[in-house]
């Protein structure tokens, strides 16, 4: 028992993924422990989405191999990761359009139970934590852009996830609706599920994450608590770039 | 909890009791023979639509080749009893078994193509079949089958004195496929189904085994399609490819749904209950040089629809959920 609490949630072991002649992930080892938050940061087309993908279930690794408590699960599907405790967001959001918004989040929650009722409550409790119950019964094609995010995290939530990895949740919010968004994000950590996140938002994230790796070109270039990762020079030559340097 | 949703199932549940049981008592009262007769038809519409519409409905994978679960129900039922001396009934169930087995053997390559592609393929393979069936010697060929009269009885499922029977059964046959579409929309099948219609890539990583969903909606659509072309064959007891597999029955059985509400529970019967007397009428006034003008009603319905209720017909009558305050 403690020996399972001492391995990582999550680890990556020498992923490579090759797009034809493109190498989007070379050689990335990480890991992410229980109960953390961490953020996954990097310039565009550094390999992110790559890597959340392949953790995801969505691409099967070229090479290497994703543990999960344990398992190795590289060659799995991602229905049959998320039966394993990995639930999703998408950065461009793939709600249930024709659904409302309590059946889309049922859809999520039948995959622990197949009783309907039970699958119902839990969507209920899981739109609460999300503070989308007054949405409840509204079409998902009529919720404007943050509430679709929400609706995206209480979907995966009802999935009751060990892992919630998170795509970009916060880009493109207004102050108010992110600010919102990352007391979400602590509140779903508080309840003991692990989060991994990909984000952009630099000032947003830092705060929030208790770790962040920085990819660029496909590799972890660095990965550290998220004071030091943003002093870090070769993060601020190749994220950040040099007119940000200070304002970072 | 939830007491809306489910006084929403309850009333629904009631309101088709009480449709169904008008419609029992409506032949005592309408006794012509050419009357009923399309009431039979359209009931076994209603029924043939709301099958297809658990497949191409629900879980969005259209299909427009269904003519060859029903020109399979059928043949099964008419080469068995003709060929065998088995009973329509065993026909029936047996009908249905293989279009299921046939549906999930044609869905495991075609389930892998997405829109479009996945339509033209369900068309072509009805028509492969269609072209088979025409020159299989033993079933027949293009000459068909000529169903001999053995009795008047339930048991052989033949009736020559009346035709009531086979409205009865036809309405039996509509409720059956109503409540099983009624007790899979609140199922897990229900909600993963219309999952996968909406979004493939999130329902996957919801947990939902998206081959899978498609599998079992194509098995029991065409189960249910292939008990529809039994009872057919029954009730004209004369079949030939042309009359059981041509294409117009795929499109018969698409359009009711799609005119009433595709995806939505009573869409196909409301559909139904518009289209085929329609259909039957334009034939009988305007004759066999008519041929053809029932399609154009058809277009002309499809082509209003589309412009001012895109959802279908049943829009009209559910008001739209109602918004909550922003």
């Amino acid at each position: 028992m403690t020996a399972l609490l001492e391995t990582p949630l999550l680890e990556t072991r020498g992923i490579w993924q090759r797009f034809g002649g493109l190498v989007a992930n070379s050689d990335v080892s990480i890991s992410v422990g229980r109960g953390e938050i961490v953020g996954l940061i990097g310039p565009n087309g550094a390999g992110k989405s790559t890597l959340f993908n392949l953790i995801a279930g969505v691409y099967t690794p070229s090479q290497g191999s994703i543990i999960l408590n344990g398992e190795d699960v590289t060659g799995l599907s991602a229905a049959e990761r998320c039966q394993r405790g990995v639930g999703r967001t998408f950065q461009v959001v793939k709600s249930f359009e024709t659904m409302t918004v309590i059946d889309n989040v049922i859809v999520g929650a039948l995959i622990r139970t197949t009783v309907m009722r039970e699958a119902r409550r839990k969507a209920h409790e899981v739109l609460e934590f999300c503070g989308l119950a007054a949405r409840a019964d509204t079409l998902a094609s009529q919720l404007i852009p943050s509430e679709k995010r929400r609706l995206e995290v209480a979907r995966a939530l009802a999935t009751e996830p060990k892992l919630l990895l998170l795509d970009e949740v916060l880009t493109g919010l207004t102050p108010i609706e992110a600010q919102t968004g990352v007391e979400l994000v602590r509140k779903v950590r508080a309840t003991g599920v692990t989060v991994l996140m990909v984000e952009h938002v630099m000032e947003i994230v830092m705060p929030l994450v208790d770790r962040a790796i920085v990819l660029d070109l496909g590799k972890v270039l660095v990965e550290g608590k998220p004071t030091d990762v943003v002093r870090d020079p070769k993060v601020i030559s190749a994220y950040l770039g040099d007119r940000h340097a200070v304002g970072a | 909890m939830d007491t809306a949703f489910a006084k929403r199932r309850r009333r629904d549940l009631i309101v088709a009791a009480i449709f169904a049981a008008i419609a029992a008592i409506v032949p005592l009262f309408v006794k012509d023979v050419y009357v009923q007769n399309i009431m039979v038809l359209t009931l076994m519409y209603a029924a043939l639509s709301q099958s297809w519409n658990i497949l191409s409905g629900y879980c969005g994978q259209i299909s427009l080749g269904h003519a060859l679960y029903f020109g399979l129900g059928a043949y099964t039922t008419a080469l068995l009893f003709t060929k065998f001396g088995v009973l329509p009934w065993f026909g029936m169930l047996g009908g249905g078994l293989i279009s299921a087995v046939i549906a999930m053997a044609l869905g495991y390559p075609c389930f892998r193509l997405r829109g479009h592609y996945f339509v033209i393929a369900t068309i072509v393979i009805a028509e492969t079949a269609l072209l088979l069936f025409q020159n299989w010697d033993w079933a027949g060929a293009a000459l068909g089958i000529d169903i001999p009269v053995r009795g008047d009885s339930w048991l052989k499922f033949q009736f020559v004195r009346s035709k009531l029977p086979y409205f009865y059964f036809a309405l039996a046959l509509a409720c059956v496929a109503w409540l099983v579409t009624w007790w899979l929309e609140d199922s897990k099948w229900g909600y993963w189904w219309r999952a996968v219609k909406d979004n493939p890539d999130a329902a996957e990583s919801l947990g939902v085994v998206v081959f899978n969903s498609k599998m079992g909606a194509a098995a029991v659509s065409a189960f249910l399609t292939a008990i529809g072309g039994s009872f057919y064959a029954q009730f004209v007891s004369y079949i030939d490819p042309e009359s059981v597999m041509g294409f117009q029955f795929s499109l018969l059985m698409a359009l009711p749904a799609v005119l009433g509400g595709i995806g939505t529970l009573w869409g196909p019967v409301l559909g139904a209950v518009i289209l085929i007397p329609l259909t039957e009428l334009t034939r009988s006034f305007i004759g066999g040089s008519g041929r053809g003008v029932d399609l154009i009603v058809y277009g002309t319905l499809i082509v209003l629809i589309s412009l001012a209720r895109p959802e279908g017909l049943v829009g009209l009558f559910s008001p739209r959920r109602k918004e909550a305050p922003r």
